[in-house]
């Protein structure tokens, strides 16, 4: 799996998470079934779209550094 | 494992969704005048106290401990009217759905045009779950099953731990790992990229003898004699 499929998957749980917890701290009201279900759909979506974006940017910073790395060690 | 999560949360949203279907259980969402053939004033619910007229939405909220009972009192006063009132119900509702639901029913409901009824909730087995904002619905049900009246309102709850309940802390180390599994990942692309594979160390071979004879090795497992049936 690429960094950014991997970052697309963190990003959602964390847009998940960060729903669940605005309501706990009373931000956000999960009572009802459609608004909290639009909200978790929102956050993942949301999350997953900026996890993939940071992951691959990470992904391509990583293998940027690391690859000058090994190129100069094999000097 | 990644996998296994992804499909956990997507099995969760279709369970969800799969359980909007008994409607029923859901709570009736008609204002409390619709709802009643009097004025919302004859009928009152107070929260420790507090009439849960004063917080109808989550920023009026009624801060409660969820470790603690809740003393909630049912009270109505009709005037000339009466009414035959044979439960008090208090309802949680959280994604829709009611998470806890505490009945007082009297033994003997008579028609009087007032009455209280006092009610105990004590959500300690849910409490550690359930800090937030969640609403609830307070109903006066009558005998025949319909609802009297009835009145939503909101209670912002804190746990005995706070926030950090059982269910943030599970989100939160399944949000370490995995972004302990994308620098795992980066790493692993790093190295498949960079390192290149050995190339292959031919077999070690005895060096000649002398007499330029090819060296003898007998084979460790030799071959099993042809089979003759």
């Amino acid at each position: 799996m690429s960094a950014a499929s991997h970052g697309a998957e963190s990003g959602v749980v964390l847009g998940i998470v960060i729903v669940l917890l605005l309501q706990q701290v009373g931000s956000l009201d999960l009572s009802d079934l459609v608004p909290a279900i639009e909200y978790l759909v929102i956050g993942g979506v949301i999350g997953g779209i900026f996890g993939a974006l940071i992951g691959w940017a990470l992904g391509r910073s990583y293998l940027a550094r690391h690859s000058v790395a090994a190129a100069s060690g094999s000097k | 494992m990644r996998v296994g999560l992804s499909a956990g949360i997507v099995v969760f949203a279709i369970a969800a969704l799969l359980m909007g279907i008994p409607v029923p259980a859901r709570a009736a969402t008609s204002s409390p005048a619709a709802a009643s053939p009097f004025s919302s004033a004859p009928y009152t619910v107070t929260w420790n106290g507090v009439d849960v007229s004063t917080a109808t939405s989550p920023s009026s909220a009624i801060s409660i401990d969820l470790s603690n009972t809740a003393n909630l009192l049912y009270s109505w006063s009709l005037g000339t009217a009466t009414a035959n009132v044979s439960d008090a119900r208090l309802q949680m509702f959280y994604f829709g759905y009611a998470v806890s639901t505490r009945d007082e029913v009297r033994t003997a409901p008579t028609t009087s045009s007032s009455g209280s009824i006092p009610l105990n909730w004590a959500p300690v087995s849910v409490s550690y779950l359930l800090a937030g904002v969640y609403r609830l619905t307070a109903s006066f049900i009558a005998p025949n099953g319909t609802t009297l009246w009835s009145e939503n309102f909101y209670v912002r709850g804190t746990a005995p731990l706070g926030f950090v309940a059982l269910i943030p802390i599970v989100l939160l180390l399944i949000l370490v790992y995995e972004v302990y599994a994308l620098v795992r990942s980066g790493r692993y692309a790093a190295l498949g990229k960079t390192v290149a594979l050995p190339p292959e160390s031919p077999p070690a071979q005895t060096p000649p003898s002398e007499s330029g004879a090819p060296p003898e090795s007998p084979p460790e497992n030799p071959p099993p004699s042809g089979g003759s049936s």
